[in-house]
This record gives structure tokens, C-alpha cells and sequence, in this order.
């Protein structure tokens, strides 16, 4: 096991320079000028300067490989330029959104993962009967639904209609409470600073923002483990050692708990590398619809403003961000199925 | 065999038909959605019918209503289904193509230079498809054609690593140590005897992927960064209908028609190839025939 992950982790920086080479070779098409961009720190430095001064200065008329050091050094310092749209440098603006886009994750995942493998199960235990049918049209119709359309439908119905859920991230009158000084940010996370700040009101307000996007994130993603844990089971369901725990008289319970949905597991544990990938990329379009102030809408506004720092700054923290998550992921799948540490 | 399964699943009965009502609206859209007069150079510009932005019912002349701008929603929906196939169909063939040269020469010629093509490969997919999509069309500028290549440079990996797999195995066979044994030459043992037997479950994955591809292209124009304001493309066409959501103050859903025609348009055209891919899946998959 401690020899697979460090052989992990040696791959690591093999992919990191992978990753920063990728988006490297992108920043390539852009001039020099719309680069300059890219290495300017605050708005300051462009008074009483020229563009080519700039260019020069920040050594972008150098030849590739140079650039590639001298870009590659200002990223491990952390700096990562000055965002035009987002009016503050890279880094802060990350910093600042990251947080909104956690706490969306962590409210998404638990259901996604939950309710995927239990309607997974239910569908297999019920293969080909009308339970079966219903769930895997529900999938399929959910596979089919953008998450944009099923998130302005809700919207449209929730917001508009109904009034419950309204789009932002709080509500006016909470926000102007966690913007004072009195209001202690502990981790970023408004569900988590409210109840450390005894401010039970907040806690359902942020809740009350967070339900809509959830609910748009969970369906799409629901539809997909639904349909992996689905196939997976009724393979396992076939196996020679589940006829033999029935044989033996196991109850249809302890079968189905025991010997079928812990192998049956493997396969969804291999695509939630996968669904990570897809959620934060799902993130972008949902805090676009539901304008919630995470970092998937700072990376929107910025491509839409042809913001080309901030662009290539949140490419690079997913970049790093997916690394990491993949190796985690790795790990885990290691845990589950002792068959990958042999390998 | 395959053919006759799918005709009598419902489910994949029910997209096959849907596909086709899709193909016969973008075939003929000149006649079911005509261009006046004054669009006449470009078709695929949806007539506005009016000044301001406010959108408007569905009225006897616009059967869908006018959208924010005041364009018109069937029209955009007709002609966006040309759109859609367009995107879908160059898209697939691209990267499918691209994926299946570079995937078999790959794992024909093995070695070191397949283990280098695959780091190459997974680092192309370690990145989120929609965000890498984003950044390649914020950087080379809005534009279908810009998406396109977004979506092609992103997609042809996949397709790589599949038919890597296929012919990795079919090198193995016997009949291709005959044709190697009886001389013939490289490129042609690759054309002639392991493309024809590989490429098959690539080619019907690629058409699977049409529905996605389709969703991930209006995707970007929802954001803003695909087709150019006023081209017939559903995306965009969602896009407009952001505004629009909340209605008005005693009707709150009196822009439903923004939203829900370009929204149907979509995910029924996404269903219809899913559908087919579901069935497809089952009847493939001999794991769960037992």
C-alpha cells in the first residue's frame, strides 16, 4: 500500500509540469500585449509605462523556453497576475471565491452519491420490472436534461413562481451581516461561520441558496451513477459466490448488502475520478445560472471579458486542484480493491 | 441482429424516431421555417421582428413567440437544429478521426512511443472537458468554428485510448501474424486487417457522443462564447431567456415560452441519442444478458 502511493506521488510533478506545459502552449496564441496582462501585479505599474516597455520588462519578447522559467517562477512565488474583471490580483480572487464553490461541493456530493447508488440499487433489485423502468427513465431523462435548462427551469419555478429559493448566495440583509467585522469568517464556508457565529438565521438563508444549485447539480449526476451502479450490480448479481450466499441461506438482505453491493462498488468508485472532473466543470454553468459568487462563475465572467489572466489562473488552480483530487481518488480505489495495489 | 433489437426496444423505438423527425426538420427547414426576403443572404440569421427587447407570446405569425431582442423562436429552433447537426456531426468526425490515427498507429507501433503518446493522452483528459472547452474558445475568440475545435482538441483522446485498447488485442491474433508472415507491409496490415476489425465499437461510441457534444457546444453559447448574436443556435437561444426568468409582477411565468421551446429543442434531441445509445449499451454489454 505505502509503496503504491509514493509511486503515486512520484508521478505527481510528472503531471504538474504536464499541466502548466498544456496551458503554457494555450498562452502561446495570445500577443505578447494581450500577455503582458498576465504578469502585471496592480493597475500602477501601467501608469507612466509603455505596452512595449512592459513587454520588454516582463521579458516576453525572450525566446520560449525563458518564458517558460520566468512564467514557471513567478507561479511558484504564487503570483498569477492582475484580473482586470474581477478588479484584484488572480490569486486573491481564487482565494476569495474558492470557499463558495467548497461548500457547494460538499452539500452536492453527499446526495449525488447517496441517492446514485441507492436508486442504482433499487433499479437492479427490480431489473426489468416497472421500478426498473421508471428509475432508468428518470435517468436517462436526467443524462438528456443540460444542467442549464434544468437549472433555469428552476429557477423559474423556485424564484419566480414559488419565491423559495431565491438565486445569490445570501440575501441581501445577511450578506451586509457577514460583510461587518462582527461577523467572524472562521473557514469561508457561510453554513459553517453562522453556526460558529450563533447566527442560526444566516445558516438557513445560505441553506435556502444552496438547495436550487444542489438539486440542479445531484440530478444530472444522479442519472449517471444510477445507470453505473445498475449495470455493475445485476453483473455481480450473476456471480458463482452470490448463488452460493443464497444457497447457503443467507436473508436476500445480507445478499444484496454484503456480497453484491461491496464488489459491486468497484466500478463506481473508478468513475467518481470521473464525476469530480464533471462536477467541477458543472459548477461553472450552475453558478452561472443561480449567480452564486464561487469560482466557476469567476472563470465565466472572465472568458466572457476575454480576461485572459484570470482565464489562465483558475485553468491552472483546477489543473492543480484535479491532481490532487485524482490522487486522493486513486488512493481510495487502492483501499476498496486490494487487486490495484498488486499491480 | 442488432438492427432488429433496437426496432423492437420501445425505448430505442421511441429515438430512433425522435432522431428522424430531427433530421427531416433540419433537411427540410427552408421549407417549414422559410427565410424572408431580407435575410435572404444568410439563412442562419434569425429574423427579428420588431425594435426593444421585451420578448413576446406566442402569437398566430410566431408560433413560439418572439424572444429578448425580439427574435424569433420557431425560426431559431428550426434552423438551430442545422446548427446542432453541423457541430455534432463535424465534431465527431474530427475527433474521431484524429483519435483513431494517432490511437492505432499508437499501439501498432507500441513501445516507448505509445507510452508517450498515452502521458500525452492523459493529460489532454486530466482536465475538465467544459473548462478546457472555455479556455480554448476565450482564447482563440467567440465563433462556432472556434468551438469546434475546442471540442475537437478535447475529444479525440477518448476515441484514442478505445481503439488503442481494440487494436492492442487484435495485434495478438493469428491472422495478422499471417499477413506479417506473408510480407505485407505495415501501413497496410494497419489499414486493411486490424482497422476494419476495431473500429467498429469506436465508431458507434462517436455516434453516441453526438447528444453530449451537441449539449457541451450550446453550453458555450449559453456562456457566451460560442455562435455570434443573432445566429440560430439553441444555446444562445437559452442564453436570451436568462433574463426573463422572474416574468412579470402578476404573471410570474409570462416569458415561460423564452425558456421552455429552445430547452425542449435541446433535450429531446440529447434523448433521442441516448435513448438509441441506452438500448445500444444493453444489447452490446453480454455482462448483464444472463
Amino acid at each position: 500500500m505505502l509503496t503504491y502511493i509514493a509511486r503515486r506521488l512520484l508521478f505527481l510533478p510528472v503531471v504538474l509540469i504536464g499541466v502548466t506545459l498544456l496551458i503554457f502552449v494555450a498562452m502561446s496564441f495570445l500577443s505578447p500585449y494581450q500577455l503582458v496582462s498576465t504578469y502585471i501585479k496592480s493597475p500602477e505599474e501601467l501608469k507612466n509605462q509603455s505596452l512595449d516597455d512592459l513587454v520588454r520588462k516582463y521579458g516576453l519578447d525572450q525566446p520560449v523556453h525563458v518564458r517558460y522559467v520566468n512564467w514557471m517562477k513567478n507561479l511558484l512565488r504564487g503570483d498569477l497576475g492582475y484580473s482586470v474583471s474581477a478588479n484584484m490580483s488572480v490569486s486573491e480572487a481564487i482565494a476569495k471565491r474558492f470557499p463558495a464553490t467548497v461548500e457547494l461541493a460538499l452539500f452536492a456530493i453527499v446526495p449525488v452519491v447517496l441517492g446514485g447508488i441507492w436508486l442504482g440499487t433499487i433499479s437492479a433489485k427490480h431489473y426489468n420490472r416497472p421500478l426498473d423502468h421508471f428509475s432508468r427513465t428518470f435517468a436517462i431523462i436526467g443524462w438528456s436534461l443540460p444542467d442549464f435548462v434544468f437549472g433555469l427551469i428552476l429557477l423559474m419555478v423556485f424564484y419566480g413562481v414559488l419565491g423559495w429559493f431565491p438565486p445569490g448566495r445570501l440575501s441581501m440583509w445577511a450578506d451586509s451581516i457577514v460583510l461587518t467585522g462582527d461577523f467572524v469568517s472562521y473557514t469561508g464556508l457561510n453554513t459553517v461561520d453562522s453556526l460558529l457565529n450563533g447566527r442560526p438565521d444566516i445558516f438557513w438563508d445560505s441553506v435556502r441558496h444552496l438547495i436550487a444549485p444542489v438539486m440542479t447539480l445531484s440530478y444530472l449526476w444522479w442519472a449517471y451513477l444510477l445507470r453505473i451502479t445498475r449495470s455493475s450490480m445485476l453483473e455481480v448479481m450473476n456471480k458463482d459466490y452470490v448463488r452460493t450466499a443464497r444457497a447457503k441461506g443467507l436473508t436476500e438482505k445480507v445478499v444484496m448488502n454484503r456480497h453484491v453491493r461491496r464488489n459491486a462498488m468497484i466500478p463506481v468508485a473508478t468513475v467518481s475520478g470521473s464525476m469530480v472532473l464533471g462536477l467541477l466543470g458543472g459548477v461553472v454553468i450552475v453558478e452561472t445560472v443561480f449567480d452564486y459568487k464561487g469560482i466557476g462563475l469567476l472563470t465565466a465572467t472572465g472568458a466572457q471579458q476575454l480576461d485572459y489572466t484570470l482565464i489562465l489562473g483558475t485553468t491552472l488552480f483546477y489543473g492543480m486542484l484535479l491532481v490532487l483530487i485524482n490522487l486522493v481518488v486513486d488512493i481510495l480505489y487502492a483501499v476498496i480493491d486490494p487487486r490495484v495495489r498488486l499491480e | 441482429m442488432i438492427m432488429k433489437k433496437l426496432f423492437r426496444n420501445p425505448l430505442s423505438m421511441a429515438g430512433l424516431l425522435l432522431l428522424l423527425g430531427f433530421i427531416l426538420v433540419a433537411l427540410f427547414a427552408p421549407w417549414i421555417a422559410p427565410t424572408p426576403e431580407m435575410y435572404a443572404n444568410d439563412p442562419y440569421r434569425v429574423p427579428r421582428y420588431g425594435w426593444g427587447t421585451t420578448p413576446e407570446p406566442p402569437s398566430s405569425e410566431h408560433p413560439m413567440g418572439l424572444t429578448q431582442g425580439k427574435y424569433d423562436i420557431f425560426y431559431g429552433i428550426v434552423w438551430g437544429t442545422r446548427t446542432a447537426f453541423q457541430v455534432g456531426i463535424i465534431v465527431t468526425g474530427l475527433s474521431c478521426f484524429i483519435g483513431i490515427v494517432i490511437g492505432s498507429t499508437s499501439a501498432y507501433i507500441g513501445g516507448k512511443f505509445d507510452e508517450i503518446v498515452m502521458r500525452f493522452v492523459d493529460i489532454f483528459m486530466s482536465f475538465p472537458f467544459l473548462i478546457a472547452a472555455i479556455v480554448i474558445t476565450a482564447i482563440l475568440g467567440r465563433g462556432l468554428d472556434k468551438v469546434i475545435i475546442a471540442l475537437v482538441l478535447f475529444r479525440w483522446t477518448g476515441y484514442a485510448r478505445l481503439i488503442r485498447g481494440n487494436v492492442l488485442q487484435a495485434k495478438q491474433d493469428e491472422y495478422i501474424m499471417a499477413a506479417r508472415a506473408g510480407g505485407v507491409s505495415h501501413p497496410k496490415i494497419l489499414m486493411r486487417h486490424i482497422l476494419p476489425n476495431t473500429i467498429f465499437p469506436v465508431l458507434i461510441q462517436a455516434s453516441m457522443n453526438m447528444g453530449s457534444i451537441v449539449v457541451t457546444a450550446a453550453t458555450l453559447s449559453f456562456l457566451g462564447l460560442g455562435a455570434p448574436e443573432g445566429h440560430a443556435d439553441w444555446g444562445q437561444m437559452i442564453s436570451f431567456a436568462r433574463n426573463w426568468i422572474l416574468g412579470t409582477p402578476d404573471n410570474p411565468l409570462a416569458y415561460w415560452y423564452t425558456v421552455i421551446w429552445p430547452g425542449l429543442a435541446i433535450v429531446l434531441f440529447v434523448l433521442s441519442w441516448n435513448l438509441i445509445g441506452d438500448a445500444f449499451r444493453d444489447i452490446m454489454d453480454p455482462r448483464i444478458q444472463g
